[in-house]
């Protein structure tokens, strides 16, 4: 079997792999794109930087969702474990917000979609392990969101008025546990990976599934293609997602 | 064609990012141009209105003959004339007693149907009346401050006819604190204790600080040509215990104490022509109870304990306080014809604003109707509502509700 037909048959399997991990696809769930540049920097063996800036969608890809930058330092503690640590700054389309009263028809208030900011810090371990060809991973981040109060519009259909709004700030807590397996396929430029992750507050509050490729050219470009379905949380009123994943990052 | 494939993709993923610039918020344009709508003006209006003639009854057996002032004989007449330290008597009939302390006039009429023309002006006097014989009130330039009371008290029980001379402006004014007497009321400025007919092509101003503008204990009627503007600052604007008849006229009310209401009616309503706009910017009263229990009381530009008909005329009503509503009925409402006008624009801290509360149905046939309310429900009605078919509108919106025949 050639390199490019074991990629072949490696990918479809991650496929159909992740495929059988979603039960709920449904015509109502959404779809977006991530779209994404990084340049990073590899100071020594075990200590790097990069920086990153991102784009989101939703909305079936016709509306904004987030744009966000940020940079983070990685060190290898072990040759196993690496740590990180990290910082960004989010800019998202917060959805709108409409409620109703108790009879469920009358409109009581709406807060049309707004723009907001977050600031994000993350701490981060990663311990892989090889089988050959086959590299296992496991992310265990935490992560701590930052969002700073906000005037918002709000229309008050009772007072029959816009008035302002204060979205209060407020801070959270979330683990993000992944677990991703990618395979080194010789003589190909494509590597294919899967990953499944979890984010948990106090209860589960999302998971992604995620199937891809990445592709490295002369080492100082790689470019990541990828599949991200997103299933929230019982608790959530936020529709699950199908993402398309593109990213770039510059390597030097 | 490596690098073409790179370069179609980075392409593609910039025009997802192009391409994602509409919202995806829910298209409430329509829905909030129902609820941004303003509402129709509701302002005093003393502009003349042309009413068809004042035709009275002339059948002895019409329940409504005796409401009319041409169909008793007036040949008794005293005339009280104030300006001076005293007020000016004359004429006299036999069974009429007339007092006068500083210019506080008490009549005291045994006698049968007299006519009092009153007239000239009183910063500090009053004109009280007992006697259960029916007398007429001929306004004629009077102007009467109290400031311990009313300044038209009728201790009677039978119809005081307030008949004001044509052309004449005539006031009437009462005092913050009002100095009463055991076993008399004395709840309005123009106060009386049997039913009050207005008639008389004169206009007469009330302002009240104390209590109410004009009260009877019975009913009132006005007749066409009538020009009465109210001023409360503290009860309501007008009130009968047993009913009011509005045949023509116009009537402007303004009133603006907590709990008040514009016009109360503890009978029922009847109107039938005219032009009466109240404007009630008072707030929702809170009180306790005997029983230490939190009470609230909402003001309302008409308030109706009983049944409601409108068969024609201009009706305006605003309530622009706390809780306040254009009508607050305890019983039905039925509309026959007209033009009835409803503005509720008060806050809802203590209670709901309402355009039009109802406990009892809404009947329409008729006229025109519009209500509307900023903070709650246009129309609310605990009976129900029966709109009789062959109307030209009947929106019905969140804010506005709109019936046209």
């Amino acid at each position: 079997m050639g390199g490019c037909e074991g990629k072949r048959l490696i990918t479809c399997l991650l496929v159909l792999l992740c495929a059988a991990c979603f039960p709920t696809l449904s015509l109502a769930d959404d779809a977006g794109l991530v779209a994404s540049v990084e340049a990073s920097h590899k100071f020594s063996k075990k200590l790097s930087a990069g920086l990153e800036t991102e784009f989101r969608s939703r909305n079936n890809f016709r509306t904004a969702d987030r744009v966000s930058i940020g940079g983070d330092v990685s060190y290898k503690v072990l040759p196993w474990l690496k740590a990180a640590v990290g910082y960004e700054l989010l800019i998202d389309n917060n959805k709108e917000k409409l409620t109703f009263q108790d009879d469920g028809v009358t409109y009581n208030n709406w807060r049309p979609s707004y723009w907001g900011t977050r600031h994000r810090f993350n701490f981060t371990l990663t311990a892989s392990y090889k089988i050959q060809r086959v590299e296992l991973s496991l992310r265990e981040r935490w992560q701590y969101t930052y969002r700073p109060a906000k005037i918002t519009d709000n229309f008050d259909f009772d007072e029959a008025m816009w008035e302002d709004d204060e979205v209060k700030g407020k801070g959270k807590n979330v683990l993000r546990s992944r677990f991703q397996i990618e395979w080194d396929i010789p003589k190909c430029k494509f590597d294919p990976f899967a990953s499944v992750e979890f984010h948990t507050t106090r209860e589960l509050e999302k998971t992604r599934f995620i199937v891809g490729v990445d592709h490295t050219l002369k080492k100082k470009h790689a470019f990541k293609f990828f599949y991200r379905y997103q299933l929230t949380g019982s608790g959530s009123d936020e529709a699950n997602i199908h993402l398309l994943g593109l990213g770039y990052t510059y390597k030097f | 064609m490596k690098k073409m494939i790179r370069y179609s993709l980075l392409l593609i993923a910039l025009t997802f990012v192009m391409a994602s610039c509409e919202k995806d918020d829910t298209d409430m344009d329509a829905v909030l141009a129902q609820y941004l709508v303003e509402p129709a003006a509701v302002e005093l209006d003393f502009s003349a209105l042309d009413e068809a003639p004042d035709v009275p009854v002339t059948d002895e057996n019409d329940s409504a003959y005796n409401d009319y002032v041409e169909n008793s004989p007036w040949n008794k007449v005293i005339t009280i004339t104030f300006g001076g330290e005293t007020p000016m008597v004359t004429g006299t009939v036999a069974g009429v007693m007339v007092q006068a302390v500083g210019n506080h006039v008490t009549v005291v009429n045994l006698s049968g149907p007299v006519k009092f023309v009153v007239s000239g002006q009183t910063t500090d006097g009053s004109l009280k009346f007992y006697g259960d014989k029916r007398f007429q009130l001929l306004l004629d330039g009077a102007e009467i401050s109290n400031p311990h009371g009313a300044a038209i008290n009728n201790q009677g029980s039978k119809s005081m006819y307030v008949v004001r001379a044509d052309g004449s402006f005539n006031a009437l004014r009462d005092g913050a604190d009002y100095v009463m007497v055991d076993e008399e009321d004395q709840k309005a400025a123009l106060f009386s204790e049997g039913q009050m007919i207005f008639s008389g092509q004169g206009e007469l101003n009330v302002y009240a600080q104390g209590r109410g503008g004009i009260r009877s204990d019975d009913y009132i009627r006005v007749r066409p040509g009538v020009k009465i503007n109210i001023y409360s600052q503290a009860l309501d604007g007008l009130r009968a215990n047993d009913g009011i008849i509005l045949d023509g006229g116009v009537i402007n009310i303004e009133t603006s104490g907590v709990g008040a209401k514009g016009v109360r009616s503890g009978g029922p309503m009847t109107v039938n022509g005219g032009r009466l706009i109240a404007v009630n910017n008072g707030d929702t009263r809170e009180s306790t109870s005997d029983e230490g229990l939190a009470d609230t009381t909402a003001c309302a530009a008409l308030y109706c304990d009983t049944l409601l008909v409108i068969n024609g005329g201009t009706l305006k009503f605003k309530a622009t306080g706390d809780g306040g509503k254009g009508i607050n009925g305890k019983h039905h409402v039925t509309i026959n014809g007209g033009a009835t006008t409803v503005v509720a624009t008060g806050t809802r801290e203590i209670k709901k604003p309402k355009g039009v509360k109802l406990d009892g149905d809404f009947s329409m046939a008729g006229g025109y109707f519009y209500t509307y309310s900023r903070r709650s429900d246009p129309l609310d009605v605990a009976g129900r509502v029966n709109v009789a078919a062959g109307y030209r509108t009947y929106d019905t919106g969140p804010k506005v509700i709109t019936i046209a025949y």
